[in-house]
């Protein structure tokens, strides 16, 4: 009985502890980025030809050193941090709700509808991400937007596969029956009656998700397949980094670590919120 | 399980294999970053295919790394008068490597074809267009009637199209075979050849020049700067040669204790070319300004760490036509601002430059000059593209933004091949600018023979084209060369043209 206890205790602080650690990570960078953003506009863009490739903590004032053109990093860094925590979000948000649309209607209306959606769904998981990220860039072009879109269009699947199936298993349960027995109309019951039984699954993939994007953007930048050079972006940063890796490792080094804090930020609170919102696991990645 | 054995004892084998084979002396191995797909003289114009096929093939005259004409397979020629007629004497008892004997015939057949139907399928035949034909004298003296003098014309003959081919070979076997299975005269010859991976060399005993002190030559085709790199480190290949090195890693490459960077200037020039039809740029004034704005100094003294030089015109200073008196227009960024009110541009208009996505120096060129730009009010932004698609697609078909990245490598040392290319109407390399004025001067320079006429006259093209406004020159870069410290007699060649005769390692 008491190891019982102990063990749960233990289990139970690093739960905390998992969300402490996230929220700080995640919470820090994004004060870090509007911060930045909102005191120095122009930091890790300002070219500087005479202070290249200084190391860190060298010279006053530049704590994390400066890139190849001079550029502070830790400015770059967190300014890289806007483009990725607004690919990241804006793209796992596009893609819920296309998800959950898809999803709802799916799995509530079934038949020819589901079968239609859930094919395509199937045809799109088969293509691989790479291949059609370089296609849709190749025809539609490179860009903050366009990639935004790309990740919405390749990442809604998950969200419409995991809201089909919740909803496969609600719509027959009696609340559904009798709202539909008393002639609710069928987007309040679609809307009203099941998105909030679903909806703790789809937020916790949705967190999860936003770090994928992050890495997504970051490799694709770094093929030169993302956005344009002149915007500092963390997977740009590691591209240009890669020349110097043996003679100025702070240029890759710390746009390493700010995805690498980022995503596991993102991972940890994901990881949390699992638990508070769907302490029965349905959400199984 | 008894598989997998066989299998690791497979493994293991040509692991010592390799080994074995790369410990035996003169044994050389390069890092070249582009496979040309094919060996035909006609059939290229990529420096990577000249970088392997000096070994194979000899013209009739040669240019070493020292850029002096010297005789190759014709020990002398000789033009007459008006320059319409080359007499050439040829070497005696060269043989190819298939045993074939090389003499008149085999100069013949080499620019019959080069200059027919076969040559006119590949890119190579423009460059000679001023022969007319080949008459046999004798078994060793050839006369070769031109259309029109042709002043570069003995340098063309020293590289590309005009390697002397085997007449017998290639109508016995046809000329798909010999682009995979070349035969030529030269010091080494091709024995194997995979596809986008390496090309195997052996040296060839009976080079009229005697034989090479290597004996065996392979290059491997690798295009990831990094990736060449660390093998040169490794000592998997022992030179990697342009345009692989990017300027960033030269201090990689000098910190090892086992290896060192060659460095040479090079004919290659870099510049960013003008829309000069829509955009802001199409107006002169506007091009004007946008030069002015770019320090180029500082990005050959920093970004490139004086690895090149600030160019005034399309073209270094080896190249004919190329003059010393004539000045870059200066920085100043007062008179920029002041060009740019004048011409009406608002604060915020747009400006795209097109580059090529994978090149690592010209990226940080690129952000440079876009913060120079951004200083006068401009928005810039910068668009990588794959460089085939650069190159085949988006600048000959007029599609790019108002300024694209163009490189341009000049084998020929001469400012005729460049700038005829780059600013007659209707060529490849022009797809927005028509001036019949610089038309006009670019066709009277080729009909000149007297040299010092010749050289005024390109030199007044290339004053034009600044006055003008036609492109922002930026710099010539050095041809940089990653070499192992074991590697001798290594003369870095600026045109990326090795012929590796007198190379050899060091134990």
């Amino acid at each position: 009985m008491t190891t019982v206890q102990t063990r749960s205790d233990t289990l139970k602080r690093f739960k905390n502890l998992e969300f402490i650690l996230g929220v700080l990570l995640v919470g820090g960078i994004t004060l870090a980025v509007v911060i930045t953003h909102w005191l120095f506009p122009d930091s890790g863009t300002q070219v500087n030809l005479t202070q290249r490739l200084v190391p860190p903590m060298t010279e006053p004032g530049i704590w994390l050193g400066t890139d190849a053109l001079g550029r502070d990093i830790l400015g770059r860094a967190i300014l890289g941090g806007e483009i990725s925590l607004k690919v990241g979000v804006y793209s796992a948000l596009g893609a819920v709700i296309l998800g959950i649309v898809m999803g709802l209607i799916s799995g509530y209306y079934g038949g020819f509808v589901d079968v239609f959606v859930m094919r395509f769904a199937d045809v799109q998981l088969a293509l691989p991400f790479i291949l059609l990220a370089i296609t849709f860039i190749a025809v539609i072009g490179g860009g903050l937007t366009n990639m935004i879109i790309l990740l919405i269009v390749s990442q809604w699947v998950q969200y419409a596969r995991l809201v089909r199936g919740s909803v496969l298993s609600l719509r027959d349960q009696e609340f559904i029956l009798s709202a539909r027995a008393i002639g609710v109309h069928d987007i309040r019951i679609l809307f009203q009656h099941l998105l909030p039984n679903l909806i703790g699954p789809v937020i916790v993939l949705m967190t999860l998700n936003v770090a994928n994007n992050i890495l997504l953007e970051s490799s694709l930048t770094f093929l030169g397949l993302g956005v344009d050079p002149t915007i500092p972006s963390w997977g740009g940063m590691l591209a240009e980094g890669r020349t110097y890796l043996q003679t100025a490792w702070w240029l890759s080094v710390f746009p390493g670590l700010a995805i690498l804090l980022t995503v596991l930020g993102l991972n940890l609170l994901g990881d949390w919120l699992r638990d508070i919102l769907d302490p029965t696991g349905r959400t199984s990645l | 399980m008894k598989n997998g054995k066989v299998l690791l004892k497979s493994l293991l084998a040509s692991v010592a294999l390799a080994a074995a084979i790369s410990a035996q002396a003169g044994s050389l191995t390069i890092a070249s970053p582009q496979d040309p797909g094919s060996w035909d003289p006609i059939d290229t114009f990529l420096v990577n295919w000249a970088s392997v096929a000096t070994n194979v093939f000899d013209g009739l005259t040669y240019r070493g790394p020292d850029m002096a004409l010297v005789p190759g397979l014709a020990t002398a020629w000789e033009e007459n008068e008006d320059g319409t007629r080359i007499r050439f004497t040829l070497r005696e008892d060269v043989t190819f490597h298939n045993g074939e004997p090389f003499n008149a015939e085999s100069v013949k057949f080499t620019f019959d074809r080069l200059l027919g139907e076969e040559g006119a399928q590949g890119p190579q035949r423009s460059n000679y267009t001023a022969i007319d034909s080949i008459e046999i004298i004798d078994d060793y003296t050839v006369d070769m009637h031109l259309h029109q003098p042709d002043p570069v014309l003995l340098t063309k003959l020293a590289g590309y199209g005009a390697m002397i081919v085997p007449p017998q070979y290639i109508q016995e076997h046809g000329s798909d075979h010999f682009a995979i299975h070349p035969v030529g005269t030269g010091p080494f010859q091709i024995v194997n050849y995979a596809r986008r991976e390496r090309v195997e060399l052996e040296a060839y005993a009976d080079h009229w020049g005697g034989a090479p002190r290597l004996d065996q030559l392979t290059y491997r085709f690798i295009s990831e700067p990094s990736t060449a790199i660390a093998e040169l480190q490794s000592g998997g290949v022992h030179i990697v040669i342009p345009p692989t090195v990017p300027i960033g890693m030269i201090d990689t490459i000098e910190n090892n204790r086992n290896t060192h960077v060659a460095s040479v200037p090079s004919p290659t020039v870099e510049a960013l070319r003008f829309n000069t039809e829509s955009g802001i740029t199409a107006d002169e004034r506007v091009r004007r300004a946008l030069i002015m704005a770019v320090d180029r100094e500082a990005i050959v003294d920093s970004i490139l760490a004086g690895q090149g030089q600030v160019i005034s015109s399309f073209q270094g200073e080896f190249s004919f036509g190329y003059d010393p008196e004539m000045e870059p227009i200066p920085h100043d960024m007062e008179g920029a601002r002041q060009l740019l009110a004048e011409a009406g541009v608002e604060p915020g208009a747009s400006l795209q430059i097109d580059v090529r996505g994978g090149d690592a120096t010209f990226g940080e060129v690129a952000q440079v000059v876009s913060s120079y730009l951004q200083m006068l009010g401009l928005n810039v932004s910068i668009r990588g593209y794959e460089t085939n698609v650069l190159l085949n697609d988006i600048i000959p078909e007029g599609r790019t933004g108002e300024m694209f990245q163009q490189k341009w490598g000049g084998w020929t040392f001469d400012f005729d091949n460049t700038a005829y290319l780059m600013y007659h109407t209707g060529e490849r390399w022009n797809p927005y600018d028509s001036d019949e004025e610089l038309d006009a001067m670019l066709n009277e320079q080729r009909s000149i023979t007297d040299p010092a006429r010749r050289e005024d006259l390109l030199q007044s093209i290339a004053r034009y084209t600044q006055d003008r406004a036609l492109e922002m020159p930026l710099y010539s870069i050095n041809a940089l060369y990653g070499v192992r410290n074991e590697v001798q007699n290594f003369e870095a060649a600026p045109d990326n043209r090795l012929r590796l005769t007198d190379v050899y390692l060091e134990d």
